[in-house]
């Protein structure tokens, strides 16, 4: 009589009640709380959120633009317990043209965040000596060595922010009309000129819109299938329209595996639109982005500006 | 050393700790969208001026797809499914092979900097041609056209590592019908003759025509496209035949009709018989006598007849005196010998030498005039190469083709040796010969029984450089070739190459991609290694401007063979269009034929003015024919002994 391996009976008990076995990640370390695990939708398209078929795949419009950005931040020092941050934040835009793609805009950027008011004078004026920009990390009124790289590390992150900004804003710019696709939500993208015409790209789903059917729906959609089109945020300023799109089957993975969510600025050629914009993404399936681990949510342009942006890096590689 | 502006940057040298650069070759990349090829001629500039020049030894490629598996998925195991809309990033990864630094010391590795396509300035000194090429008196011989990059740029070769003494020779290599070995070396010949400096002496050329009608056209113009045209003004060569061409060709089996594809009427004037007798056979019977079936005792009666009895007054014991100058001279002797023994009741022993010796060396020597008919004659009539009056730039061709092995190796061995002992004279009448044989491989093998035109390809390669006896060889396979003939050729070329034959030690040194490249290369193309050269270099060359042995046929159809008064009649009309066939033959109704052919070598020797007197003279009183088996004359009866060596 053979046994079956513990394994192998879960998954039996799994199947036998209808649910779904999925892939074999093996986790080690309780994740990180999510610092926003819920938010607010609001129907558009349908009342109720739907599993479309978008059709064949369709190649994006020639000239489409790829948008991508990296940081990077090291604790160069430290004056007493003030950590001092090096941080270096770049972004660029690839445009593909005759199935090639070719650097259109690159911006990148060094500096120096630390919390200025701790420092002395002296302190400050050899920071200065660098050439490097300071920026004021902040800081809570005591002093906590991880709570202030942290803060520091929230600097990083908007200058990131700043120099995509910059780097799109030259894009569009440059080809007006042309079509953007961004790594990410392109909240910071919204209220800008063409915004009509940028597409954000969301890997990861640590905030839910959706709750209920719904959320079922969308998350479980078959590949090749996108949800109905919702908007997310209850702030007028914020609010973006979005849906889900399977890009791979998930069977034998995970829920979300080869699921991403697009985002574009609320206007109601957005909805029109999202089975066309939906089609694009199936044809970036190919080539794949392997052997990236993000490979079935990260589309190749996508990578390649990455790829790009990290040979740029040198020493903070 | 400074760079032109035209060559503009097309890679950058990339080293890593796995593949680092080295003094002697390095990676560098370029884009996708490149004129960069396997042979392309590169420069890197480096820090403080140093400068590496190194030829494109291999290129791969590859993608950022990390396994196979990655494109069936994305193409969801269809083939034929689309391939996406973007292409995936491409690498174009080239290995360089140093050709030379600058400065030379001290020797560095190869900086990580910018590539250039190398100018013609660039390929000159990478190849090191500025050292006999930018100095008085110029020493370069064109061999070609380096392409690359598109551009051109003449390649030159040290005339004194072509004809010595510093080195000699050359070898090319390549299969059959694709290597275009023999233009090559009628294109190399052209050149030679035009572009060999004059201060280095005086050259002529010797070509053995082994195969076809390959060599058999050398003074008639060839047609030429305009860009072989375009390739000989930048050569600065003048696309015409050779000049002075002299072509000999043994008689058939007739002893009238030439043994050559040259035999058309408008043609077959300038050549000439290749006639040799007894002596000139006799000192190499080497060649042409088994060394498994002659033993010393044998050799020691041949050298007896040698140094004793041929060319001298010889009187034997029975008191006859002898004067052996031909094969039917030798024969008489040998019946007298027999006669002798005979009647004096001693049929064992004649000057220590064994009747059974005596008998097999005559049969083996006068068998050679029967095997090599045409060539050698019983009568002593000789037709030989100019020994002593070779003529500066002149090209002596030897139509052997239609000869079999044996006769071939006579020819070659006797004429190389007779090249060699005027060279040691001095007194060829040129300061250099180059000898062009093919089929190299059956002359000189590799393996097999250790012949005399071995021994002598050995002699030459390795001696020939210092009396200006230079060999230029041809053949399909140098793999085959004995290692010291191929081995002591200064340069050495490659056409089309076989697989097979590349895969063999010889050819270790040379990268993959390099293989691959000779495997397929196109005819006019050859890679080339030059003792200057530190790393094979390919060259396109233009087609001859020499009717090509094949159309040459088609256009001057060899004429037929025709009997004896026949022939005799067309090869005395050559020396004079008015001669009367019916007169001709009226004179030579009476003469046997031996005689009618040494008064028509005579008569071809001489080139008299009225060509009829000289022949009628020459022939002689006729002596009337005596019927054979009449029973008019008394004969000895010889003791009858089975020949042994009789087959």
């Amino acid at each position: 009589m053979t046994t079956r391996s513990a394994g192998h009976l879960l998954k039996d008990a799994i199947l036998a009640a209808n649910g779904k076995v999925a892939g074999t990640s093996v986790l080690t370390h309780v994740p990180q709380p999510l610092s926003r695990p819920f938010s607010s939708a609001e129907a558009l398209e349908h009342e109720s959120v739907r599993a479309i078929d978008v059709g064949a795949a369709k190649t994006s419009p020639s000239g489409t633009g790829f948008l991508d950005g990296i940081q990077r931040y090291s604790v160069a020092g430290r004056f007493g317990l003030v950590p001092v941050i090096r941080g270096y934040v770049a972004a660029a835009v690839l445009g593909r043209r005759d199935e090639s793609l070719s650097v259109q805009h690159h911006a990148s950027e060094e500096f120096v965040a630390v919390s200025i008011d701790r420092l002395s004078a002296d302190q400050l004026r050899q920071l200065e000596t660098t050439g490097l920009p300071l920026y004021d990390s902040g800081g809570a009124d005591r002093e906590h060595p991880i709570l202030d790289i942290h803060l520091a590390a929230r600097v990083v992150e908007s200058r990131r922010e700043s120099v995509e900004l910059a780097v799109m804003q030259s894009h569009l710019r440059d080809r007006p009309g042309g079509w953007l696709v961004v790594d990410g939500s392109m909240t910071s993208y919204l209220r800008q000129e063409d915004e009509s015409r940028i597409l954000g790209l969301i890997k990861s789903h640590e905030t839910q819109f959706l709750d209920g059917d719904d959320l079922r729906t969308a998350l479980t959609l078959p590949a090749g299938y996108r949800s109905s089109v919702f908007a997310r945020g209850t702030d007028e300023r914020d609010k973006a329209y979005t849906w889900y799109l399977r890009l791979w089957p998930w069977d034998e993975h995970d829920l979300l595996h080869g699921l991403v969510r697009l985002e574009r600025a609320p206007t109601a050629e957005a909805v029109e639109q999202a089975s066309e914009i939906s089609a694009w993404m199936l044809s970036e399936r190919s080539p794949l982005s392997a052997p990236d681990s993000r490979w079935d949510r990260l589309i190749y342009p996508i990578r390649q500006v990455e790829s790009y942006l990290r040979a740029h890096v040198g020493e903070w590689l | 050393m400074t760079q032109s502006d035209d060559n503009r940057t097309i890679g950058r040298v990339v080293a890593t700790e796995a593949m680092p650069a080295g003094p002697h070759q390095f990676q560098f990349w370029t884009a996708t969208d490149t004129d960069l090829g396997i042979g392309a001629i590169v420069r890197v500039d480096g820090e403080r001026d140093r400068v590496v020049y190194a030829v494109v030894t291999d290129g791969r490629s590859y993608s950022d797809l990390a396994t196979p598996l990655h494109d069936v998925v994305a193409a969801e195991g269809d083939p034929a499914g689309t391939s996406g809309p973007t292409r995936r990033t491409e690498v174009r990864l080239w290995t360089g092979a140093v050709l030379r630094q600058y400065p030379e010391e001290p020797l560095q590795p190869v900086p990580l900097a910018a590539v250039r396509m190398a100018t013609k300035e660039d390929v000159e000194f990478a190849l090191r041609m500025d050292t006999y090429m930018r100095v008085e008196p110029v020493g370069g011989v064109p061999i070609g056209l380096y392409t690359g990059g598109g551009m051109s740029a003449p390649v030159y070769l040290d005339a004194d590592f072509l004809l010595g003494p510093a080195s000699a020779h050359l070898n090319i290599s390549g299969v059959s019908g694709l290597a275009t070995k023999t233009s090559a070396v009628e294109f190399f010949l052209t050149s030679m003759f035009q572009k060999f400096p004059s201060h280095k002496g005086s050259i002529a050329a010797v070509c053995i025509n082994v195969k076809g009608p390959d060599l058999c056209f050398l003074d008639q113009p060839g047609e030429l496209t305009d860009v072989d045209r375009e390739m000989y003004r930048q050569l600065e060569i003048d696309p015409r035949p050779f000049d002075r061409v002299c072509y000999y060709a043994p008689f058939k089996a007739d002893g009238v009709n030439l043994n050559t594809l040259r035999s058309h009427p408008d043609l077959v004037g300038s050549v000439q018989p290749l006639v040799w007798g007894l002596r000139e056979v006799l000192d190499y019977h080497e060649v042409l006598l088994n060394r498994d079936d002659i033993d010393a005792k044998s050799d020691a009666f041949i050298d007896f007849l040698t140094d004793r009895v041929v060319e001298k007054e010889f009187t034997d014991e029975w008191g006859t005196t002898h004067r052996v100058c031909t094969f039917s001279d030798l024969e008489r002797l040998f019946r007298s010998i027999f006669e002798g023994l005979e009647a004096a009741g001693r049929s064992d022993m004649w000057r220590t030498h064994h009747i059974a010796t005596i008998r097999k060396v005559r049969n083996r020597l006068l068998n050679i005039s029967t095997r090599c008919k045409g060539l050698v004659t019983d009568d002593g009539t000789v037709s030989d190469l100019p020994f002593g009056d070779f003529e500066d730039r002149s090209v002596q061709v030897l139509d052997v083709a239609g000869m079999d092995q044996l006769a071939q190796d006579l020819v070659f061995t006797r004429v190389v040796s007779k090249l060699r002992e005027h060279l040691e004279r001095r007194d060829l009448g040129v300061d250099h010969v180059i000898v062009f044989v093919d089929e190299l491989n059956k002359y000189a093998p590799g393996d097999g029984p250790d012949t005399y035109v071995r021994k002598m390809l050995l002699d030459i390669s390795e001696r020939g450089r210092y009396l200006g006896l230079v060999l230029f060889g041809a053949q399909q396979f140098r793999s085959q070739v004995h290692r010291r003939v191929v081995g002591n050729a200064g340069t050495t070329l490659y056409g089309r190459m076989d697989m097979d034959e590349l895969t063999t030690p010889g050819y270790q040194v040379l990268s993959p991609a390099t293989k691959i490249k000779l495997a397929t290369l196109p005819k006019g193309e050859l890679m080339v290694r030059h003792p200057h050269f530190t790393q094979p270099v390919f060259v396109r060359f233009p087609r001859p401007p020499i009717l090509p042995g094949p159309i040459g046929v088609q256009r001057f159809p060899p004429a037929k063979d025709v009997d004896f008064e026949d022939a005799v009649v067309v090869q005395l009309s050559i020396l004079d269009r008015r001669i009367l066939p019916g007169r001709v033959k009226e004179l030579i109704v009476d003469h046997r034929e031996e005689e009618v052919r040494r008064a028509l070598l005579a008569t071809r020797r001489a080139q008299p003015d009225d060509v009829l007197a000289f022949f009628k003279a020459a022939l002689g009183t006729a002596v009337a024919r005596e019927r054979v088996g009449g029973g008019g004359g008394t004969t000895t009866r010889l003791k009858q002994v089975e020949d042994p060596y009789a087959s």
